[in-house]
């Protein structure tokens, strides 16, 4: 069970006067009567809210946004009885120095019993600068907060694979937090996602909570829950594919008929993903369902595997922009017109010596 | 070097039947693959009607997951025949990469192909440059597609099978994710391509101007010959 | 301890206390703020720096124009489809596409509905916090709470005093647990918060209400594009397909998706007008007598327009939003605004973290060049990688400054407001007419902080009014018999102009909102945005102008310079938005990859 915020304390040597004095002092800065002292005080020794550091690196604030589009839980009551989400500087209530001093406050007093949530990435170019949280590189907050913590929440793309910013050519050097040099050796959960879904964001804090540990993670260290099965596995569309009805262009009858989007370009048989089983914003629909094909967004890299709208990846080491199928198309013509030359040159060869011979 | 070479008798057995069996399933597996496998990632026009009513994509995919079965378990058995079988059926497993002689006999074909050198040289076996090419791309080039066609496979079948468990499990991230396995599955694809469009074309031209018989060979699996000089392998 | 007067009036002095803010929080990205106050707390100097920067244009050179929208969409997830809007909107200027008139309709729905979302999370998850103490809540009495209620919104049925007196336990209980989650270190006992208990227990209640429904509104963008945040879209329309009774209609937009967003637009109208404009019109009533931070909104606006009534004209007559710029606060005229004219938006640098090859030059985005150039002043204090305070003499962030034939701009809601109001717009006058009747105050006090806060509260109303038009004009439209959502004439490449150059322009939440690109051989040659937080946060130009931030800070009375719940206020009444402003501009990319290797 998570230790009481009263035996962190205890468990650092701080007596128990000092602990009511520290429950007054916490009623006496909100404002209130000095009556509320032994109620925090008792809190604070039954049932403490584990404390949660939400950190922003390099992003678009696009999975806070998911997540408080949860619909169940609410974010309200993930927010108000489950974390106590003392650090997140996107609803936070204070700024500045008062913000950072919560940072410290909570490695401090919560060693290995708090966890740090990552949106976003840090970047190395520039010697961090092209992110700067209270005047130092955001790197140097990541590895700060990641030194006490339980466990890592990678959320979304850019903290779990780098995202757009690390698209090439990658020009702040984006990292994502497993890869960040130097940090400590925590686990971490991968959420992937641009963003990830509001319910798989909340589930997977809520699994933390009730079952007390880590949830099985895969290979890549995704919640095997939400990550083990791609979107085209089980896409409501899937019959349309296996028949070989496809949209061929945009609001085309099949379009309209919801028929299978492979050749818009649609990333479903590469993604893993809970879209097309979970659907997003409680269920209302998913991008396929929407007429729209899938983007990837929850695979590493997924900037830069060619269009979006074409089933098979350009390659552009080739020079020019071109797919693995037209690059093979043209290597196979030209040795077929090798071939073709070398047969001929071989019987124009055959003539002469024969001519020769005779 | 052709001081070794013995005499040897108009008609040597080299490829025994399991060898030329495997030759021909696979020349018809990899066609298999490679027509469906093209039609997988750029598919026929659509049909019409209801879904229910159709399984163009399924039979397509089908017969290229069958069809990569049998290039699969052929390429298993043609290792073990290269255990149990003659000396030939070793070749194209374990090409004298390490030998002067092997790498001369490369230069002589690429000399003898480029119209240069004039006489042809006289093997019982694969010609040195055939070998290295069909050790390289076609061993190498189906042992890649076995290994990255499991992995797109496994994951279809799901985190539960062995195919996951052998194969997509540490292909996938390997390569970076799932859409990388497929460019590089396309590519090698056409390089086995652009290996079967020689092939063929060597096969015949050989069978016309070397010294050796070539695709009656293919068929019976004698080796014969046009004069009676000793063999350069 | 020099005094200087910038050439937009305002008299910097650099003497007295030095304040730092950051991070500032309750913000979409990283900023950071310094200001000087003198002997009497009072702000004297002030200067606002974007602290990151992550090179999207870079990478979106040589990509394919059709997937723009997908990368720039991802410069942010809280204005999220704006930019993805403004991206086809350039891409078919540029190729001369137009798009059918439904996904005009289904287009304008999505944006109205980002505006009242964006709006709503705005006022009470970024601001409220800067008016409304929920630890004083705690003090209120539920049936006075009930009272205030029901006098405030008759017709808002959640207003008994159980209702109140359950949310109060439930807040009593969470400070009760000395965990105060996002609420710890705030600044409860600062005096300059003024509201009466009950005042604050309502605002509370709404809080969490508006944090409950702000999903649901989004749903409607969720049918549309698929998800939310950042939904799909298409060059050329949208890509979701209409079949409201033909086969196979349940895989597209159909009577019962048309049903749903329906009702979710109602849901909309009934919420804003119950709850958020009530709310904001009682707490500003409390605070009318607190008009800091006019900033530039008394002289200086500009707005691009948005909201075309009819597809494919992006002319001012058929933009619903309207469009202009006012200077010198000359409300009597308002300029015509041209995108293209290379003498009007141009950029500058010598303030920002980028190098030019002359830096005293402006560049219109057309012609932009953009290096990343991390360089602090002489007299910053601390060391690279840890700044104790900027120098803003040098170059002090990473925005660019923006400037509309060399005015600073203030962009935003007010913005959009005072032109709207200016050019006699019928439904803006009504509105703010309405508001400053209501608070018996003078129109001069719409130039302040406040007013900047009281109009996102009106757009939110005007945008979910205009939902329920586009919606209505949708279903005539498909009751005519037209289906069509997408145009595919030139989806193709190879039937495009081999060099072209559009721009695109939206007016988002934020303000007005720009991206200009230059396509060549089908492939993305140049891309730049301009976007609003560039126009607000931007720092110092060459002539030494203050950005909108920096203009709306100055003056202003800080009751406990520790505690910066003012310079939060006046800095959250412009919705920064960090991650949309900072981004780069590059002609050939060179330059960058030279970065990359440092």
């Amino acid at each position: 069970m998570n230790e009481t915020f009263y035996d962190v304390m205890r468990r650092q040597g701080i007596s128990r006067r000092s602990f009511l004095k520290f429950c007054s002092l916490t009623a006496a800065s909100l404002g209130l009567a000095p009556a509320f002292a032994p109620k925090i005080a008792h809190a604070m020794e039954t049932k403490p809210r584990i404390p949660v550091l939400w950190l922003h690196g390099l992003e678009c604030t696009c999975c806070s946004e998911s997540f408080i589009r949860s619909g169940h839980p609410l974010a309200k009551d993930v927010i108000l009885s489950m974390l106590s989400l003392d650090y997140d500087d996107t609803i936070m209530a204070s700024a500045g120095h008062e913000a950072e001093a919560i940072v410290t406050e909570i490695v401090e007093k919560y060693k290995g019993n708090y966890i740090l949530a990552v949106e976003g990435n840090a970047p190395l170019g520039e010697d961090g600068m092209y992110c700067i949280i209270g005047g130092k590189p955001f790197v140097e907050q990541l590895r700060y907060a990641a030194e006490n913590c339980k466990a890592i929440i990678s959320w979304g793309s850019c903290a779990s694979w780098g995202c757009v910013q690390a698209a090439k050519p990658n020009p702040t050097r984006a990292t994502p937090t497993h890869k960040i040099p130097n940090l400590a050796n925590k686990p971490i959960v991968k959420v992937p996602g641009c963003p990830p879904i509001a319910e798989v964001m909340t589930a997977v804090v809520t699994y933390l909570l009730t079952f007390d540990k880590l949830p099985t993670l895969d290979a890549q260290g995704r919640p095997q829950m939400f990550y083990s099965q791609r979107i085209h596995d089980k896409c409501y569309r899937r019959p349309h594919f296996d028949a070989g009805q496809f949209v061929e262009e945009w609001d085309d009858d099949a379009a309209r008929q919801g028929h299978c989007l492979y050749k818009m370009g649609c990333k479903g048989p590469t993604t893993y993903n809970a879209c097309s089983t979970m659907r997003w914003n409680e269920g209302v629909s998913f991008p396929i369902q929407s007429g729209h094909g899938c983007l990837g967004c929850s695979e590493d890299g997924f900037w830069d595997k060619g269009s979006f709208y074409e089933r098979v990846t350009n390659i552009n080491q080739f020079g020019i922009e071109a797919n693995a199928d037209k690059v093979g198309g043209i290597a196979a013509g030209v040795v077929t017109a090798g071939v073709a030359a070398h047969a001929g040159i071989t019987a124009l060869k055959r003539a002469q010596s024969q001519g020769e011979q005779k | 070097m052709s001081s070794n070479a013995v005499e040897i008798p108009k008609a040597v057995y080299v490829y025994e039947i399991p060898v030329r069996l495997w030759h021909s399933l696979n020349a018809l597996a990899i066609t298999v693959l490679a027509v469906t496998g093209y039609l997988i990632a750029n598919p026929l026009a659509s049909v019409s009607g209801e879904a229910s009513d159709h399984f163009v994509m399924g039979y397509i995919r089908f017969a290229h997951f069958a069809a990569g079965y049998i290039l699969a378990i052929g390429l298993l058995f043609r290792i073990y025949w290269a255990y149990a079988g003659n000396e030939y059926a070793r070749q194209l497993f374990l090409p004298p990469l390490l030998t002067q002689k092997f790498w001369a006999g490369v230069w002589h074909e690429i000399l003898w192909y480029s119209f240069i050198d004039k006489q042809p040289r006289k093997y019982l076996g694969h010609n040195p440059l055939a070998l290295l090419f069909m050790h390289f791309i076609l061993v190498w080039g189906t042992l890649f597609m076995i290994v990255t066609g499991f992995a797109l496979y496994g994951e279809g079948t799901g985190q539960d099978s062995w195919q996951f468990a052998l194969f997509s499990s540490w292909v996938i991230p390997l390569f970076g994710q799932s859409q990388d396995v497929h460019s590089w599955h396309h590519l090698i694809m056409w390089a086995i391509i652009c290996f079967v469009i020689a092939h063929i074309y060597v096969a015949i031209r050989e069978d016309k101007l070397s010294r050796q018989s070539m695709l009656k060979t293919m068929v019976t699996g004698y080796r014969t010959f046009k004069d009676d000089a000793p063999a350069d392998d | 301890m020099t005094a200087i007067i910038t050439p937009n009036g305002y008299n910097l002095d650099t003497g007295g206390r030095r304040i730092v803010v950051d991070p500032v929080t309750r913000i979409e990205g990283h900023m950071r703020c310094e200001v000087n106050i003198d002997e009497n707390n009072i702000i004297r100097n002030a200067v606002s720096s974007g602290t990151m920067w992550r090179g999207l244009e870079v990478i979106l050179k040589g990509r394919d124009p059709r997937d723009a929208w997908a990368f720039v969409q991802r410069i942010c997830g809280v204005c999220t489809g704006t930019h993805a809007l403004t991206s086809v909107r350039a891409v078919e200027d540029a190729l001369k596409i137009s798009i059918p008139e439904n996904a005009n309709s289904i287009r304008n729905i999505m944006q109205l509905t980002l505006q009242v979302q964006d709006h709503l999370v705005h006022f009470y998850h970024l601001h409220a916090l800067d008016w409304v103490n929920p630890v004083n809540a705690l003090k209120a009495d539920s049936q006075a709470t009930s009272e205030l209620q029901q006098k405030i919104s008759p017709h808002n049925p959640k207003s008994s005093a159980g209702y109140f007196r359950d949310v109060q336990t439930r807040i009593r209980k969470f400070v009760e647990s000395g965990q105060l989650g996002p609420f710890k270190n705030g600044y409860w006992t600062n005096p300059a918060y003024l509201l009466p208990p009950e005042a604050d227990l309502m605002a509370v209640t709404h809080y969490l209400e508006a944090l409950d429904f702000q999903k649901d509104i989004m749903k409607i963008r969720t049918i549309f594009g698929g998800k939310d945040p950042h939904p799909n879209w298409l060059v050329g329309g949208v890509p979701c397909a209409i079949n409201v009774d033909g086969v196979g209609a349940v895989g597209a937009i159909n009577m019962e998706r048309l049903n749903l967003i329906s009702s979710l637009i109602d849901q909309s109208i009934t919420f804003i007008d119950q709850v958020y404009i009530p709310d904001l019109l009682a707490i500003a009533g409390f605070y009318k007598g607190w008009l800091y931070g006019g900033g530039l909104s008394g002289t200086s606006l500009l707005s691009y327009g948005d909201i075309p009534d009819k597809a494919n004209d992006y002319s001012a007559s058929n933009l619903l939003m309207p469009r202009g710029a006012i200077i010198n606060g000359d409300l009597s005229k308002v300029h015509e605004v041209d995108l293209r004219d290379p003498e009007q938006i141009q950029e500058f640098v010598p303030h920002s973290w980028y190098a030019y090859p002359d830096d005293l030059k402006g560049l219109h985005p057309w012609d932009g060049i953009t290096e990343p150039h991390f360089k602090l002043g002489n007299k910053t204090k601390g060391t690279k990688t840890n700044i104790q305070e900027l120098d803003e003499n040098a170059k002090y962030s990473w925005i660019k400054a923006p400037r509309w034939r060399g005015h600073a701009m203030e962009v935003g809601p007010l913005a959009r407001y005072v032109i709207g109001y200016a050019q006699g717009n019928k439904e803006i006058t009504e509105q703010i007419n309405f508001v400053l009747k209501t608070l018996d105050v003078p129109v001069t006090a719409l130039f302040s902080t406040l007013g900047r806060t009281a109009a996102r509260g009106l757009e939110a109303q005007w945008a979910a009014g205009k939902m329920r038009y586009f919606m209505d004009k949708l279903v005539t439209n498909i009751k005519a018999g037209d289906l069509a959502t997408a145009n595919v004439t030139k989806w193709q490449t190879d039937t495009w102009d081999s060099h072209v150059k559009g721009v695109g322009f939206t007016e988002a939440p934020r303000g007005a909102l720009g991206h200009w690109l230059v396509i060549k051989d089908a492939k993305i040659e140049n891309y730049q945005c301009v976007v609003p937080t560039t126009w607000n946060g931007s720092p110092r130009d060459e002539a030494g102008n203050i950005g909108a931030f920096e203009a709306a800070l100055m003056n202003t009375k800080v009751e406990r310079p520790e505690e910066p719940v003012e310079i939060l206020r006046t800095l959250h009444s412009f919705d920064p938005c960090l991650a949309c402003s900072t981004h780069v501009i590059s002609p050939d990319g060179t330059e960058l990859t030279q970065v990359k290797v440092r």
